[in-house]
Order: C-alpha cells, then sequence, then structure tokens
C-alpha cells in the first residue's frame, strides 16, 4: 500500500501559486497589444487578419468622449496603452503633455496608401515632424427632409429662416455651436475668435434659438426628435444619422453648406508608454492597409484615408469643403458664451 | 473594553457610512468651490471668485432665479392637484383606500428616464393629449402648445413629482384622530367648516413636507428641463453640468452647487420650522 505524504500548507500554496502564475509567464512570452480608441475603429474585418499576420493578442478599450480617452492616458501616463486614436484638435494637448511623440513613419510603410489630401496634415505636425497617421474622417453636416426639399439648401442661413420655425433642431453642444454659429456669420477661422467675433457669434445664435424647436443632446435622442416632430432641418452629429432617420421612415439627406461644416479626423498615433512599439507600428500599418479602408466606410459610415472610391461610392466627396477643427481659443469661454444663448 | 468605548465604536461603525457617502462628497466640492482653473489644471489657491463670478453675472443669477421661480410653480400645481387627491383617498375605506393609494405612488416603481419619454411622447404634436382635444373638438388641430416649452417642463415635473406630495398629505390625514372629526360635526360644523377648521390645518404639516419634496427634487432635476423645454428649457441645473465637462471649471461648478444646496438647506429650514409651529 502507497502511503500518500501529505501535502504541507507551505507545499500546497507554492504550487497553487506556480500553477496560477504559468499561464502569466508563457503569456509574458507572447505579443500584446492594448488598443484605446472609439467603436468602430477595431472591427474584425482588419483586426483578425492583422492577429493572424502578428501572432499578437490584443485588448481594447472604448471611451465615450474625448475627455474621457484624455484621462485614461493621463492617468497612467500612457503606460496602459500602445495605440490609440484621437482627432487632430487634441494632438497639441497630448504632445504638450508628453503622452506622445513623433513616429517613426518608415516602420508605416503603408502610409504610401494616404489619398493625397491625408498625406499632409499641418494639425498633427509639429517642428517638421508627424506625430499621427490619419485613420477616419467625417463631419457635422446639415440634415434634412429631402420630401421638403427637392434640391439640397446651400447655406446654413435655411437654418436662420423664419418660414421654418419650430422645424429645426440643432445640438446642445458648446464648441460645436460656436464653431457653427461663427461658420454661418462668415467668421474666416472658427475655431481662433476675438471678443467682437464671439458677440457676433453669440447674437446670431440667439437668433437661431428663436426659431428652433429645441436642442437635442446626443446621436439618437437627434434622430428622434427629428422623425417624430415634423422636422425639416437639424445641425447634425455625423453622417450616421442619416441612415438613423431612413430607418425610421424620413427621407433624410445631408448637405455641406457653401459656408462649411466642421468635420473631424481621427489618426492613430503611438503612445510613449508603448510596450511593444513595433508591434503598435504594425497595427497602424494594418489600419491603412487599402481593405481597412473599405470595410471602415462601408461598416460605419465614417470617411476612410485610403480608399476614394470607396468615400466616393458613399457619398463621401467632401472633404475639401469641411472646415478641419482645430484646437479653439478658449474652451471655457465657450462654454460660458453658450451658457449666454441658452439662457437668453 | 467598556461599555463606553462599545458605544463609540458601534457609534463610529454606524456613522462611517453617511460619513464616507454624504458628509466628504459634500466637503470635497464645497473645498473644490474656493479653488481656481488656469490652463486647464484645478489650483488649490483658497479664494472668492467662483463666488463673485455667479453672483456678477445676470446669465447665471438670472437662470438661477428662474429655476428657482420654476420650482415654486411645481410646487404650488402639484399640492393644488395632490391634496384632493389623498383627501380623496383618505375618504375611502378599507381596502378601497390602501389600493387607491398603492395606484397613486405607483409610478415610483418606474424608472424616472421611462417616464419622461412616456410624457413627451404623450404631450407631443401627434400624442395622446392633442388627440383627446382634437376627439373633443376643444382643438382644430394638433397643437404644439404642450411641448418643448416651459409649460412642458411644468407639466413634466408636477406630474413625476406627484406621488412624493400625496404620500406625506394622505400620512398626515390618516394621523387625524376620527373623533375629532365627529366632535367637530356634534357641535354643529358643517362639512366646510369642519374641512377649515381641523382637517386642512392638522394636514398642513404634511402638505408643506410634499411641498418641500416637489422643490427639492425640482431644484436638482437637469434632465426634465433639456428633454421636455426646448430651447427654453434651461436651468441652473444644467449650467452645473456644463462646467464639467470641456469648460472643466469644477470650481466654478462647485460654486453654484454649493448656493443650490444653500438655498434647498434654507428652504428646508423655513418648511420645517412652519410645520413645527402647525403641530398640535
Amino acid at each position: 500500500m502507497i502511503k500518500l505524504k501529505p501535502i504541507s500548507r507551505r507545499t500546497f500554496v507554492a504550487g497553487a501559486a506556480a500553477l496560477i502564475a504559468s499561464p502569466a509567464i508563457v503569456r509574458a512570452q507572447e505579443k500584446k497589444l492594448r488598443i484605446l480608441g472609439w467603436e468602430g475603429y477595431v472591427e474584425p474585418e482588419w483586426l483578425d487578419p492583422f492577429k493572424q499576420a502578428t501572432g499578437a493578442e490584443v485588448s481594447i478599450v472604448y471611451v465615450g468622449s474625448a475627455d474621457e480617452m484624455f484621462a485614461k492616458m493621463q492617468g497612467s501616463k500612457g503606460a496602459d496603452f500602445d495605440v490609440v486614436s484621437f482627432d487632430t484638435s487634441i494632438f497639441p494637448r497630448y504632445i504638450d503633455a508628453g503622452l506622445i511623440a513623433p513616429l517613426d513613419l518608415s516602420k508605416v510603410p503603408n502610409t504610401a496608401n494616404l489619398a493625397p489630401e491625408f498625406r499632409e496634415v499641418a494639425a498633427i505636425q509639429r517642428d517638421g515632424k508627424q506625430y499621427g497617421v490619419p485613420f477616419g474622417w467625417g463631419s457635422l453636416p446639415l440634415i434634412y427632409d429631402a420630401d421638403a426639399f427637392p434640391t439640397a439648401p446651400d447655406s446654413w442661413a435655411v437654418m436662420w429662416d423664419p418660414q421654418y420655425a419650430q422645424q429645426m433642431i440643432a445640438q446642445d453642444d458648446a464648441n460645436n455651436c460656436i464653431t457653427w454659429g461663427a461658420l454661418a456669420s462668415g467668421i474666416a477661422n472658427p475655431y481662433n475668435l476675438s471678443d467682437a467675433d464671439f458677440e457676433t457669434v453669440k447674437a446670431k445664435l440667439i437668433e437661431n434659438k428663436k426659431l428652433l424647436l429645441s436642442y437635442y443632446a446626443g446621436f439618437d435622442e437627434g434622430v428622434t426628435l427629428f422623425a417624430d416632430n415634423g422636422i425639416k432641418l437639424m445641425y447634425s452629429m455625423g453622417e450616421p444619422q442619416v441612415p438613423a432617420l431612413k430607418a425610421k421612415g424620413v427621407n433624410a439627406a445631408l448637405a455641406i453648406p457653401k459656408e462649411g461644416a466642421p468635420g473631424w479626423l481621427d489618426c492613430w498615433t503611438v503612445s510613449t508608454g508603448a510596450v511593444d512599439v513595433d508591434l503598435a507600428y504594425a497595427w497602424i500599418n494594418a489600419c491603412l492597409d487599402s481593405t481597412t479602408g473599405k470595410a471602415l466606410t462601408q461598416k460605419t459610415a465614417f470617411g476612410n484615408t485610403t480608399n476614394t472610391e470607396v468615400n466616393t461610392a458613399a457619398g463621401m466627396t467632401y472633404g475639401a469643403k469641411l472646415s478641419w477643427l482645430l484646437p479653439a481659443e478658449n474652451y471655457e469661454k465657450r462654454v460660458a458664451v453658450w451658457n449666454e444663448v441658452k439662457a437668453a | 473594553m467598556t461599555g463606553h468605548a462599545k458605544r463609540w465604536l458601534l457609534f463610529a461603525v454606524v456613522a462611517a457610512l453617511p460619513v464616507l457617502f454624504i458628509l466628504l462628497p459634500i466637503a470635497s466640492f464645497l473645498i473644490t468651490s474656493f479653488f481656481r482653473v488656469e490652463g486647464g489644471v484645478i489650483l488649490a489657491d483658497p479664494n472668492l471668485s467662483n463666488y463673485g463670478a455667479f453672483f456678477g453675472n445676470w446669465t447665471y443669477l438670472g437662470t438661477f432665479l428662474g429655476t428657482l421661480w420654476l420650482c415654486l410653480q411645481v410646487v404650488l400645481l402639484s399640492i393644488a392637484l395632490g391634496y384632493p387627491v389623498a383627501w380623496f383617498i383618505w375618504r375611502r375605506s378599507g381596502t378601497v383606500r390602501y389600493a387607491l393609494l398603492l395606484l397613486a405612488v405607483m409610478p415610483l416603481f418606474m424608472s424616472y428616464i421611462v417616464k419622461l419619454y412616456t410624457l413627451r411622447a404623450m404631450l407631443g404634436l401627434n400624442g395622446l393629449l392633442n388627440q383627446m382635444l382634437v376627439g373633443i373638438g376643444f382643438l382644430d388641430g394638433p397643437s404644439q402648445f404642450f411641448l418643448f416649452n416651459q409649460r412642458a417642463v411644468l407639466i413634466t415635473m408636477t406630474v413625476i413629482y406627484l406621488p412624493f406630495v400625496i404620500l406625506p398629505i394622505f400620512l398626515s390625514l390618516e394621523r387625524i384622530p376620527r373623533g375629532l372629526l365627529s366632535a367637530s360635526a356634534d357641535l354643529g360644523a358643517g362639512a366646510f367648516d369642519t374641512f377649515r377648521r381641523i382637517v386642512l390645518p392638522l394636514s398642513l404639516p404634511g402638505t408643506i413636507a410634499g411641498g418641500l419634496f416637489a422643490f427639492v427634487l425640482a431644484l436638482g432635476d437637469f434632465v426634465t428641463p433639456q428633454m421636455v423645454g426646448g430651447t427654453t428649457g434651461f436651468t441652473i441645473g444644467r449650467v452645473i453640468w456644463s462646467q464639467f465637462g470641456l469648460a472643466y471649471n469644477w470650481p466654478f461648478g462647485s460654486a453654484i452647487s454649493a448656493v443650490l444646496l444653500a438655498v434647498a438647506l434654507l428652504i428646508i429650514g423655513l418648511g420645517g420650522y412652519a410645520a413645527s409651529r402647525r403641530r398640535v
């Protein structure tokens, strides 16, 4: 008869610890990529081929706002993420905080696929060095009911026309609305307003407020208000509101008025806290594959930066007419003026 | 351990939760309200500039006074509607009474957001209210009279906070000894005199409590005005909200919250004092 040696408490603890730690020991030798981004930017169409090609394990964190994203990066000084994506207007904030560094574009050969207008974007360059790689874009267009407008309105002035009083809505966002008011007032640079400009914009927005049925907060809220209240015109939060309205039976269409509409351009970049820097570059390279751009536009209704034909097919041919977001002169002032408009 | 020490320990354990979850957060925003923001960084540099900015700017002060006026209207309307309902339920007997009471507070079981969406659908152009008014011939066609204006905010808040008013009024009515009503009748008082001289004074503490509930809930509500108020749905809660996002002016937001808290406490204090003087 075999006598089993009783397991001592110490042996047991040591054995258990080794057992628990073993996957971690194996994992440490595997490649791991930690992505911070927006929903729709890491889809199986380009994630799966990337995983197969590199054998890497990928963890993804999505955020709901640009502020939340900055807080997450700042909180760990970038150490929690390898690769991250945000819009061009916030790049100075990240560069100043030391959370991102100039990129080595020789590690991203697919930048050759970039459409010409996305090769040299001043907003993501500093001192001749490039800090980001353009990936996705969109706008805040005018959305209208095509049954009421057989031809698309060509100017924001239509939203100041008393004829459509109580048949219009606008998003409730301080920064976007000040930019909008500045564009509609014909101010050359809507991101660098003087005190006099602020007065003009404020008067302009108060005039518009009297004609609006309501402001709306959030993508779906705008679509619901539009569909339920016979709305004809809306200062929208983005392209995806058009298919959402169509799904509710509204014959919706979008227009970029001649004064321009705010446009945003999201770019991938590498965190200064990245562990596997080459893997981060490999991810950015995979995102610039021409098949990735096609999948992005067809699946999410965002514009891509590599495949012009797909953008054209989706109707996204107005990149040149957009007023690309820049860092604003004073966000606090924008919120204060917006509050004055709403309290007027 | 002595009995004394044990009592202290017990007190510490019981007090820990309220201190941790109520007193500390309030203290933290009171302290923040004296700080200031520069270049996107909150500086612990005690000063009164946030309070100066609030009281010195009509945009904020005016919005605040407008909000107080709105809350007062909500209180008056919800008491005007809630008191008769509570009185009616109180006059029923037995199971009918408690079944009705349960019905009156039933909306409390429903999510606040669900109620908001439901009310918005009912008040809208194609909503139940318009259909009814057109159906009985009161209106020629559906009207936007009831949605996306201050009236809509008033109606919606009153409907949502009504159960909070009905319940305390009912409870104070129920505490009135039936003997007092019989005595009043024996002494020759009619139904109206009994109500005016017995029921109303004795139910006043509950009515004040109900009004205070409605007032404080309405004061802090920044979602209802936004959802149903249209372009006029701007209240002080919304101003506070706006300081915590893009503006990143937490100290200013905290200062407005502190003013709001002080006014709410003052009104609760006055209400409590009035109610206690009425106690028989």
